[in-house]
């Protein structure tokens, strides 16, 4: 990170911080590591008590199950249909709200105008509606409207709800852009178009990145408003098919770890490809001088 | 921290495009560029809030329509019943305890974590896709997970504090106080330390290498460098992030429904616990808007807190 | 493919019950709701889902192979969920289905948004199932459902306790009883303390100690001591003498750790994995978790060596008898359903002797006299002893000690005042009398709003 000269002392350091990064996060990811196992545990070792850490064997029952290989079991889960409608009310959530707050976030970050606090916490103000008081009146409107069990209907939601940690986020990494680059962009003929386009989108792709990651999460993850507002197996997403798994006085716990363990699979590709862009910034900060 | 150019252009703006004919001035741009937000948001909750608000002023029952009508001659019976309930106190008490201490805990692991992750130099996309893992479950699997872990008698937390004879009696969790906070807390705390922590990452990333490089060369330590440049630049970012987990955790539910739904005894009934019961399981659809309506506007008052900091820390620089 | 299954299931299914008619079953049970002719009709369903409950649906195909009508299930969902849609979708007018799940707990929320059935069903029709369930289900004259299968909390004991020579010797020396299975609520108390003090069971005795769960469990220990929630006019009199007795014991048995120190954080599947684990021994629970305990791939330690009885007498009042909450999965027709009549026959269809028999062999109890009848015939036949103890007990309760909760549509709302009220009692926040005194008046209130008392 920066360009002193190595000493031992410095070595140590650098070795003692890396070290000490591995065990937190493992430590971090441990519950996570649970609920994995959990997913391969044979049935006998789920409600153990006391509880078997480790795994005497690993089996696929519960997956076969949910995907209908397990023929003492009528009902499959329609996973696919949950992977599908998950994934498109996500991605498409996640490219609208991305591209709506960023425009705003710029908006926000480089020009004063008439309302500007005003606006900018009209728009916090809708994050801070739960799901409880949203979801009743939404499911009326969309009854309405005829988006009930429509993915549709349920990415428009999510894309209002990401909106508002979109904008602040944005508008905080266009901060960080020195102003000194969108002056010079200026002076070379740009519009205020282009000076955004070309010079301030390109250096706020950290920003774009962490709130590309957490609008994409929060809405594969989100429940509340999915469980009302859709209701068929047409429309379902992951979380409101979690449910799926619980019956009147129980719940298969395995199973619904197994569901976790797929539904984590798209979400991990996701991180894995885009964490990358956290850093680019810094090797673009470098071109500024 | 002379270099640090942030913010908003000064009040004369120095820099302006050349105007010619078709582009768009200053004073059209930033509204168009916000336009399609507002929209968005307008259109999605923009009827659920009216119609919140209209509801909050009738005696709603979810399974007799003819109580959706405003009663005239008491519009505000809800507001009053609320003020008047110790229980939804209670439940505000909680949430505000809730809140601070999950903000601000999480606020300070987040902020180690970050600094740690910063300089990392073994493993850095492994290290930063681990981090993300807690927010890749569902909420309503994590409360579940650590309801489990938290169980009194078959649970993992007790199993192993007898195990190693740190207790001799199984604890009860979930229900003593204020264990019951702690336990509705740790959950939270662990799915959500990775979204402050990559908010404060991405920001020290984005810091400007000159500062540091400077600081160096006036011989600098490691924590002077912190203390000095890295938290105090960070500042536009630690808001953002505060603010939001401070909305977010207000609107906590999945997690605290699951592990304790409020209880025992209202022990952890949380407000949006409480709405729930109320609005949803108890049909009273009309009082629960209400107490919607009431934290809503709390947590706007907690917004705009937290943006006048914000704007304050940018002047300070 | 799919379609090739059906039909080579049917012929299978056909291939089976003439198999069966061969072998001189004549009185084989027997299909109904198979005669109307409902070609292009679709009829849509929202009912409940999750495991064995769904298993009832595959017989569907042979209705609409019958009839011609086409069956749509458009939600499948666990009791709580099933009840949040109906109850949103009939507030906004959003049905669009035929046939509704309904439940005995739950029917008196859904009173007006659903058509009573004895409109649809002859009274000959309605005489083969259970008397006591019809008759908590008319509400004014109107029959809310026909029930599909039934549950009843009957005791489970463990006969590893209760049988052993040691214990009992022990047992006898204590209190100069005889240890057998309790049929008083003060002979639960006296063993459950024994086997937590003498350390043969980590608890004496069990039970969920949250939100309808605590409710009904006070419910029926309330009844069973000759006491009740309301009286005739809406009037709380839970917080009379009989009440405090139940509060106080509850509160004794938190405190002195007879029940599980996280009772009042647990649900249905904590509770029954204490019993699970062979730390509770002695409880009421649901038939439901029969198949459960009786595993020993899941329940080692109980699998095997515990046995299930009729509920035993609350305290020693006037009125007393022996405890039994229950309650029936059922179907009913929305108001706004499109195709009434075709519902009507799907309904007949699933509650008929066949399907309802088919399910009672996965371990549901049925509501159907000729099925109970055909069950217990069989079950003398089985090798488990248990199997034929347990459907004696189940009818005994199911035909003489079947209590629903109280039928208002606040019931929820009714235990949402009152479980945090009665755990703060247990966990002394509260002194017996005081809160329920408390939740009386809070309950009152809330019945006063929606008009009980005008």
């Amino acid at each position: 990170m920066t360009t002193s000269p190595v000493t031992p002392y410095r070595r140590l350091n650098i070795t003692l911080t890396n070290l000490l990064a591995w065990v937190v996060l493992i430590a971090l990811a441990l519950p996570a590591v649970w609920i994995v196992l959990t997913a391969f545990r044979p049935a006998a070792e789920i409600n153990a008590s006391p509880p078997v850490i480790i795994p005497r064997e690993l089996t696929l029952d519960a997956f076969e199950t949910m995907f209908g290989l397990n023929p003492d079991v009528r009902q499959r889960v329609p996973v696919e249909s949950y992977l599908a409608n998950s994934l498109f009310v996500a991605a498409t959530s996640t490219v609208v709200s991305l591209i709506a707050g960023t425009l705003a976030g710029y908006a926000f970050a480089r020009f004063r105008f008439r309302f500007h606090t005003a606006a900018f916490l009209a728009i916090m103000f809708s994050r801070s509606i739960p799901g409880v008081a949203l979801s009743l009146p939404l499911f009326l409107l969309f009854v309405r409207l005829g988006l009930v069990n429509n993915v549709v209907g349920l990415a428009f939601v999510y894309v209002a709800i990401n909106i508002p940690f979109t904008v602040w986020l944005m508008d905080g990494f266009f901060r960080q852009i020195p102003y000194d680059l969108t002056e010079a962009a200026y002076i070379d003929g740009c519009s205020y178009w282009q000076a955004f386009w070309r010079v301030n989108l390109p250096l706020a792709v950290p920003g774009l990145t962490t709130a590309g990651i957490f609008a994409f999460l929060a809405s594969w993850n989100e429940f509340q408003i999915a469980n009302v507002v859709t209701r068929s197996v047409s429309a379902r997403t992951f979380p409101p098919g979690l449910f799926s798994f619980t019956e009147q006085f129980t719940f298969d716990w395995r199973g619904m770890c197994a569901m976790s363990v797929l539904m984590m699979i798209p979400a991990i590709v996701f991180v894995i490809l885009t964490q990358r862009n956290l850093v680019r910034g810094l090797t673009f900060g470098a071109v500024k001088g | 921290m002379s270099t640090q150019t942030t913010s908003l252009p000064p009040a004369e703006l120095s820099g302006q495009p050349v105007p010619r004919r078709g582009r768009i001035g200053p004073r059209w741009f930033p509204v168009l560029m916000i336009i399609p937000s507002f929209v968005l948001i307008v259109v999605v909750t923009g009827f659920p809030l009216l119609y919140s608000v209209y509801v909050s002023l009738t005696p709603y029952n979810l399974l007799r329509p003819d109580t959706l009508a405003i009663d005239l001659a008491n519009p505000f019976g809800n507001y009053i019943t609320l003020v008047n309930d110790p229980v939804f106190r209670d439940a505000l008490l909680n949430t505000i305890i809730f809140l601070a201490v999950t903000v601000n805990l999480e606020y300070v692991l987040a902020l180690g974590l970050s600094q740690l992750l910063a300089r990392v130099t073994v493993g850095q996309s492994i290290l930063r896709t681990l981090l993300m893992i807690p927010m890749m479950f569902a909420p309503i699997l994590v409360g579940f997970q650590f309801r489990w872990f938290f169980n009194a008698q078959a649970g993992l937390v007790n199993n192993i504090l007898l195990s190693i004879g740190l207790i001799q009696e199984p604890i009860a969790w979930l229900v003593d106080e204020p264990l019951g906070m702690i336990s509705i807390m740790t959950a939270t705390i662990w799915m959500n330390l990775p979204v402050t922590t990559i908010i404060l990452l991405a920001g020290t990333l984005s810091l400007p290498h000159e500062v540091f490089e400077a600081a160096d060369v006036d011989g600098a330590s490691g924590w002077q460098k912190f203390v000095r440049i890295t938290f105090p630049m960070l500042a536009p970012f630690t808001f953002i992030a505060l603010t939001i987990r401070s909305l977010d955790v207000a609107r906590a539910f999945d997690i605290v429904r699951i592990m304790t739904d409020g209880g025992p005894a209202h022990r952890t009934e949380l407000i949006w616990t409480y709405v729930t019961r109320l609005a949803i399981e108890s049909n009273q659809f009309g009082l629960g808007s209400a107490m919607a309506l009431i934290t809503v506007f709390i947590s706007l008052a907690f917004t705009v807190y937290f943006f006048r900091q914000l704007v304050k820390a940018r002047i300070v620089q | 493919m799919r379609k090739l299954l059906i039909v080579f299931s049917v012929i299978m299914l056909a291939a089976f019950s003439f198999g069966g008619l061969v072998t001189a079953q004549d009185d084989a049970p027997q299909y109904a709701g198979l005669d109307a002719d409902l070609s292009g009709v679709t009829i849509r369903m929202a009912t409940i889902g999750g495991g064995q409950y769904e298993a009832m649906y595959d017989s569907i195909s042979v209705f609409e192979e019958a009839t011609g009508a086409t069956v749509e299930i458009v939600a499948l969902l666990d009791g709580f969920a099933i009840d949040q849609k109906l109850k949103t979708d009939f507030a906004v007018g959003a049905v669009d289905y035929d046939v509704s799940w309904n439940h005995t707990s739950f029917m008196a929320q859904y009173v007006g948004f659903v058509e009573p059935l004895n409109q649809y069903f002859t009274d000959e029709e309605l005489a083969v199932f259970s008397p006591a369930i019809i008759e908590a289900a008319t509400i004014d004259g109107n029959l809310q459902l026909i029930p599909r299968h039934a549950d009843v909390a009957a005791l489970h004991y463990r006969t590893d306790l209760y049988e052993d020579a040691d214990i009992q010797a022990a047992y006898m020396e204590a209190t100069g009883e005889a240890l057998v299975v309790p049929t008083s609520l003060a002979q639960v108390d006296r063993q459950a303390r024994f086997f937590v003090e003498n350390g043969h069971s980590t608890f004496g005795y069990g039970m969920a100690g949250t939100e309808e769960a605590l409710t009904g469990r006070f419910y029926e220990l309330l009844f069973s001591s000759g006491g009740a929630l309301f009286d005739e006019n809406f009037e709380p009199t839970f917080n009379n003498e009989i009440g405090v007795e139940v509060a106080t014991l509850l509160r004794n048995w938190y405190v002195d750790g007879i029940i599980a120190p996280d009772t009042t954080a647990l649900l249905w599947d904590g509770d029954a994995q204490n019993f699970c684990n062979g730390d509770v021994a002695v409880k009421l629970e649901w038939y439901g978790w029969y198949s459960y305990f009786q595993d020993p791939e899941s329940c080692p330690a109980v699998a095997g060596n515990f046995s299930l009885t009729r509920g035993f007498n609350g305290f020693d009042n006037a009125g007393a008898r022996p405890t039994g909450w229950a309650g029936a999965h059922a179907f009913s027709i929305p108001v706004a359903a499109q195709n009434k009549d075709a519902a009507a026959e799907l309904i007949r269809f699933l509650t008929s002797e066949r399907v309802a028999y088919e399910e009672a062999l996965l371990g549901f109890l049925p509501v159907r006299d000729d099925v109970w009848a055909r069950l217990i015939d069989e079950a003398s036949a089985s090798d488990v002893p248990l199997d034929q103890v347990r459907l004696e007990v189940a009818r005994t309760q199911i035909s003489d000690d079947f209590r629903t909760p109280p039928l208002i549509a606040e019931w929820i709302e009714f235990s949402n005042i009152f479980y945090p009220i009665m755990q703060g009692i247990m966990l002394g926040d509260l002194e017996p009398q005081a809160g329920l005194d408390q939740a009386a008046a809070a309950t009152r209130e809330r019945l006063a709003a929606a008009g009980y008392y005008d």
